[in-house]
């Protein structure tokens, strides 16, 4: 292939050289838009402009005219109403769709080669990994990048178009599916392929083709797709999150190649690489050392020059070089390719004034999610009881929507009297995660007991997450009688020597109802005469409920 | 409501791990994704993968309209219902 390096894209524009499809954009188009982009916000004196653009070829005009103006970029995570609020001082203009671009368009700049030091970039990550942070590149740094990738894939890639399943807002889709595929002269498809089916059309209407994917797809693709057609796929590479090792083993059965695994992060860019369950090879240039707590330390051609990365993944680097991933040291997860702050969404959620305590945590089924953990305030319990699991739960939800994405809004919730915390005051992650894989419960905790003469007094404190809430009026959660009566018999078969068989009930009472989060008294005595367990349920106030239960032995 | 709907209502509850959520509460005209329930991409993708290996059916890759028939209740239904016939 024919490469142009990344600084001089915009030096003489090549008709024959085509960019990208659907509508058809060739090299001399794309500079020529460029420059007109680039004359316009000379024009208007635009210095700063935030660019988010569904479109890749698109954004390829938006970057290389900002750059040809001197105009610095910063490309938003998304376009979410406190996303643009929290950059909408840092920037003088945004552009976010076809129409903004084209009006933006002037009389154009005369070619020229970019300056690679001063063109720069600003990503983003989102508000969900903590304080959004602004990662400044130069051009440079993605010059160096893109260089090395062709170095490694150039040569087998060949005329490959970039088929891609990822977004070009980030560092990843960005050097992977727009300036890697510029450089190259090879063409890239303008629009994210979220869908497996999707990705299949675009593929049979080209000759040669290579997929920029992420788990989020890889791991979903399913037996419905024409594989035979898809195994000439050149290169599939996987990037923004581990890719499951069953995922990558049914690629390479059906594809009869092992995914190409990228790992590095915005603030890195590319650190290493891999195919199939195998140690990570860094890319030339990186250097890896560790600090003492095992995490990866990065110097690369991909940074500033001198600076030392400090990342917080854990690592076990081999005498070659290549090294093995332990997993991440602080409580930084990816959910589907999104980087997540744990931290940073449960102090969002103690921010409500329902919560006292809240502990989040991943619960790995068919799509991980995040799980909370929380201990409710006085107003929380409250309205669990006048209102119901679900509004509560809609309300928190609704309150986390203006702190992270989506993705990251807990879809399990498991409501605590308390935190089981350890006697150091800690609650270990794994125990966070066990409690978000366990059932709701169904018995009530026993906070005390004392025997009487006849039976025994026992102080119970109900669950505020009780399975039983969310049975028939899920609006107005009470404790079920049959629940009471089940339990009343279990707690006496536990403390009293009663005889197995239930046989009926006799003058059964319910008097006042029994809410999530009470505390309640119930006395068992247990005629032996008459072989009646007789309870009674009562709150501080009233009586809740009594009656008998007549029982009798098993072989009667 | 067909007892289809009410299926594959629940299918997409236990699909997605949607808790305090019920098959009443999910209309079978109601949008699935986006503003609607809420559903992102990834659930979408989950939800194929459910359908297909609930009902034994597979999902055209080279029809354009596929995705189409994931907007609701009734849509899912509907092809469902076509594909097993086939």
């Amino acid at each position: 292939m024919n490469w142009i390096k990344l600084e001089q894209l915009l030096l003489e524009g090549h008709s024959e050289r085509a960019v990208s499809v659907d509508p058809p954009l060739n090299h001399l188009a794309l500079c020529t838009q460029a420059l007109r982009l680039a004359g316009g916000l000379q024009q208007r004196g635009v210095q700063r402009i935030a660019v988010h653009l569904d479109d890749a070829a698109e954004l390829a005009v938006a970057l290389l005219g900002a750059w040809r103006a001197g105009v610095s970029v910063l490309l938003p995570a998304d376009l979410q109403t406190h996303t643009r609020q929290r950059w909408d001082a840092h920037v003088d203009v945004w552009l976010t769709n076809s129409e903004e671009l084209h009006a933006l368009y002037g009389a154009p700049l005369p070619t020229a080669e970019l300056d690679l030091d001063t063109c720069q970039l600003s990503l983003c990550t989102s508000g969900s990994s903590g304080e959004p942070k602004r990662i400044d590149k130069s051009l440079r740094q993605m010059a160096n990048e893109v260089e090395a990738l062709e170095q490694l894939w150039g040569a087998e890639l060949g005329d490959a178009c970039m088929i891609a399943s990822v977004a070009a807002q980030h560092i990843y889709g960005l050097l992977f599916r727009v300036l890697w595929p510029l450089c190259a002269g090879r063409l890239f498809t303008r629009q994210q392929l979220a869908f497996p089916e999707d990705m299949q059309r675009a593929s049979r209407e080209h000759p040669a083709f290579a997929w920029v994917a992420s788990p989020a797809l890889l791991k979903r693709m399913a037996d419905n797709l024409d594989w035979p057609a898809l195994s000439h796929v050149r290169r599939v590479f996987s990037s923004g999150g581990a890719l499951p090792a069953e995922a990558a083993h049914a690629l390479q059965q059906r594809l009869g190649q092992w995914p190409t695994e990228i790992f590095g992060s915005s603030e890195t860019g590319g650190i290493a690489w891999r195919q199939g369950p195998t140690l990570w090879q860094p890319f030339a240039g990186v250097q890896l050392s560790q600090s003492e707590d095992g995490a990866l330390r990065i110097a690369s051609p991909y940074l500033l020059p001198g600076h030392i990365e400090q990342t917080a993944d854990a690592a076990r680097i081999k005498a070659d070089g290549r090294f093995e991933l332990l997993g991440r040291l602080d409580r930084i997860v990816k959910l589907e390719e999104k980087r997540i702050s744990l931290p940073m969404l449960e102090h969002a959620l103690t921010q409500h004034e329902w919560v006292q305590e809240a502990r989040l945590g991943v619960v790995n089924e068919n799509r991980a999610s995040l799980g909370a953990l929380l201990v409710l305030s006085a107003s929380g319990l409250f309205a669990l009881r006048e209102q119901g699991r679900r509004a509560l739960t809609q309300t928190l939800r609704q309150h986390l929507a203006h702190h992270c994405e989506a993705l990251a809004l807990p879809r399990r919730w498991r409501l605590l009297r308390q935190m089981p915390l350890t006697s150091q005051g800690k609650l270990p992650q794994a125990q966070v995660d066990a409690l978000l894989l366990a059932p709701r419960p169904t018995q009530p905790e026993v906070l005390n007991q004392h025997p009487l003469d006849d039976g025994w007094t026992l102080h119970l404190a109900i669950p505020p997450d009780l399975a039983f809430f969310s049975g028939h009026f899920p609006k107005t959660p009470v404790l079920p009688g049959v629940v009471q009566v089940d339990w009343a018999m279990h707690l006496g078969q536990q403390l009293l020597d009663l005889p197995p068989r239930f046989a009926g009930m006799e003058v059964l009472k319910f008097q006042q109802l029994v809410r999530p989060g009470d505390n309640i008294e119930l006395t068992l005595r247990f005629d032996r005469e008459r072989s009646k367990l007789h309870f009674a349920y009562r709150n501080a106030n009233a009586a809740c409920s009594s009656g008998r239960i007549v029982l009798e032995a098993a072989h009667a | 409501m067909s007892d289809l709907n009410s299926d594959i209502k629940q299918l997409i509850i236990d699909a997605l791990g949607l808790e305090d959520i019920s098959i009443s509460d999910i209309g079978d005209h109601q949008t699935l994704f986006g503003e609607g329930l809420g559903l992102d991409s990834v659930d979408a993708l989950e939800l194929g993968l459910a359908i297909q290996k609930t009902y034994g059916i597979k999902i055209d890759a080279d029809a354009k309209d596929t995705r189409d028939h994931f907007s609701n209740v009734t849509s899912l239904a509907a092809f469902v219902t076509a594909k097993q016939a086939a």
